[in-house]
């Protein structure tokens, strides 16, 4: 994410298209979703400390990158990019108060939105959904079956890691207009926190963005007006919850048997 | 109808003939696994994997625009070059050993404490309260023994939650470090921002603990502090405890086969519990040594992911006691030596991160690999 923030970033500071930002984002973001799903699908390293190794390692590299293409630059000259306009949709943004919430967000807040019921019926209603899905819980049937797990393995990676990029450059393209190295701050770990609140189904993943959403908003809105009410609680009341849900979702959860588990043809 | 021609059998060519039998014909090359892996061939991969991370950073560093001789030049020197800056080194490498200690007890076990950052700052908090609140009236020594006390009890404790949580309920342990480190920090923030800030500042600090709470030093004129040596005791104690004691044979039991361990009777729900506190302690303790050795008060940059850098180095470390030390001040002399590269030469000190992340990746590949070899096998075999 980190990474997909600053190409998107570079790119469109030195096109001066947001979109080809967005496209730069999404590219580099797959492009370690590659390097991760090589390393856990063919080399079979531990999935885990995989994935570890690789956010240190695009942390490390996003800010080597941005000191040296940005190299000259003080804290008094940060560079900056201009960022996404707000659409307005014509009539339907005028109408009172609904207008405001519903139709003037940005046309990738949309597309995200809408991403969900592709995932859904992707995942759900497709063969190859069905496949990616009973990979991450069986991979042996599966292979037995003929289905290449390193395949969907590669594909699942890969897709993860695109909207993960493209995740990271809509938060330095359409909010922030600036790269810093702590432009993220963990939303890498709390969409892996939505994911378990929301129990694995991409319906519930809207609920659970939306109200940690939510939670962060009231948190801005309430230092604004000056509630006596440490804003850290309500900052750490999504890590909170997440461990809550952790426990009390444990037995029905639908969390895929062989998640983490490096699958080698033959070996149990 | 007519019976299908059988052709006589000395019409079919041989296999030999067939495929031309080439020394580079991939169908005569395996892959195998090795029965045992020599620690000189192990060793001989983690030098290799570093190398190659070195010269994949170098490309980098053209990138940038430096010359790579220059700025390896300036990395080593700014680590080693002179008895100030070797010793500098050592104090980088200090948290890394600690942390990379605790990482390493852990995953022994096979449970994946990624809660090393959290349970760093619980430590410090820990000892920084008990220095404030005794540090005038006892003794040097006794307010220092109580406040490493203080800290591993307050490291443990704090990942004694995610390690509870995992033996009654078999909670995701990745998950509940994760989402600690985040809780306690914002629990750091709350207390500097109100009850523990210092009265005399506007910023998120506290005020400075007692002179007598601060860990002495070990080498005069130098920043390194006795947290050192104590990171060195830690280690050895690390190893005797995993290798020579009771204890020791369960966690390592648990991380090799869960199953077996529990069937030798092994109580697997509390060796859990007793392997995450002790890693929360040997993290505590990164915390504490860092506050009274060096910043003497509670800031919420005390830790520039030092944490997460111990899962790297007990990897690389291969979770070893002595590995995790080579590795801590190998990573503290990169740490170290970046601030004068990026001076002398204006390459970007991040670059270390890089060549840190690099570092690790290639050797998690490379302990995989070494496992197998290629083996040219005939047609017939």
């Amino acid at each position: 994410m980190t990474l997909g923030a600053l190409a998107g970033f570079a790119v469109t500071g030195s096109t001066g298209s947001l979109w080809l930002g967005i496209l730069a984002a999404m590219i580099a973001g797959g492009l370690l979703g590659l390097v991760m799903a090589f390393m856990s699908a063919t080399v079979k390293v531990d999935q885990v400390v995989a994935g570890l190794a690789l956010n240190l390692f695009a942390i490390g590299l996003s800010f080597f990158l941005f000191r040296t293409i940005f190299a000259g630059t003080t804290s008094t000259d940060i560079p900056s990019v201009g960022v996404f306009e707000f659409p307005e949709i014509p009539l339907l943004s005028d109408i009172p108060w609904i207008g405001d919430i519903f139709f003037s967000q940005h046309w990738l807040t949309y597309l995200a939105i809408l991403s969900i019921p592709l995932v859904w019926l992707f995942l759900n209603k497709t063969k190859y959904g069905l496949e990616l899905r009973s990979v991450g819980h069986n991979p042996e049937a599966c292979d037995m079956r003929g289905i290449s797990v390193p395949n969907r393995q590669y594909v699942a990676t890969i897709f993860g890691a695109t909207m993960a990029g493209l995740a990271g450059g809509f938060l330095t393209l359409a909010t922030t207009g600036l790269w810093f190295p702590e432009l993220i701050s963990g939303r890498g770990w709390i969409a892996l926190a939505i994911v378990i609140f929301g129990n694995w189904r991409a319906s519930w993943i809207l609920w659970g963005a939306l109200f940690f959403g939510f939670l962060d908003a009231l948190q801005l809105s309430l230092q604004a007006v000056g509630v006596e009410l440490p804003y850290q609680l309500l900052l750490a009341l999504p890590f909170v919850l997440t461990i809550v849900a952790l426990v009390i979702n444990r037995s029905r959860s639908r969390t895929p048997l062989s998640l983490a588990v490096p699958y080698r043809r033959g070996e149990r | 109808m007519t019976a299908p021609t059988i052709p006589p059998a000395d019409a079919i060519p041989p296999p030999s003939s067939r495929t031309p039998k080439s020394r580079w014909d991939i169908s005569n090359w395996r892959v195998e696994k090795r029965l045992s892996v020599g620690w000189v061939r192990e060793g001989i991969f983690l030098v290799l994997a570093v190398v190659i991370a070195l010269a994949l950073s170098a490309l980098l560093i053209v990138a940038s625009g430096a010359s790579v001789g220059e700025a390896y030049k300036a990395l080593a020197e700014g680590a080693f070059g002179s008895r100030r800056s070797t010793l500098e080194s050592f104090v980088q490498a200090t948290p890394l050993i600690f942390t990379g200690l605790a990482a390493a007890i852990a995953f022994r076990a096979r449970i994946w404490n990624i809660g090393g950052e959290g349970q760093f700052f619980a430590g410090a908090m820990g000892g920084w309260w008990v220095a404030n609140a005794w540090g005038d009236s006892l003794p040097q020594l006794v307010i220092l023994l109580i406040s490493v006390l203080a800290a591993a009890l307050a490291g443990a404790a704090w990942a004694t939650i995610a390690g509870f949580l995992k033996a009654k309920f078999d909670t995701n342990e990745i998950i509940t470090t994760v989402m600690l480190n985040f809780v306690i920090l914002f629990i750091l923030s709350y207390l500097l921002g109100g009850p523990w800030r210092s009265p005399d500042t506007f910023y998120f600090q506290t005020v400075r603990m007692p002179e007598a709470s601060w860990l002495p030093k070990f080498i005069e004129e130098s920043r390194l502090h006795w947290g050192f040596a104590l990171a060195l005791i830690c280690a050895v104690v690390a190893y005797v405890l995993l290798w020579k004691t009771p204890l020791g044979f369960e966690i390592r039991g648990l991380g090799i086969n869960q199953q077996a361990a529990k069937f030798k009777g092994i109580s697997v729900a509390g060796t859990i519990v007793i392997v995450m506190a002790l890693s929360g302690a040997v993290a505590g303790l990164a915390g504490m040594s860092e506050v009274a050795g060096l910043h003497h008060r509670l800031q919420l940059d005390i830790s520039i992911g030092y944490g997460f850098t111990g899962i790297i180095i007990a990897l690389i470390g291969r979770l070893h006691p002595l590995g995790v030390v080579i590795a801590a001040i190998f990573f503290g002399a990169l740490v170290n030596g970046a601030t004068f590269m990026q001076i002398t030469t204006g390459t970007p000190s991040a670059l270390i991160e890089v060549i840190q992340g690099l570092v690790l990746i290639l050797v998690l590949i490379a302990a995989v690999v070494v496992r197998y070899r290629i083996r040219r096998v005939h047609a017939d075999g």
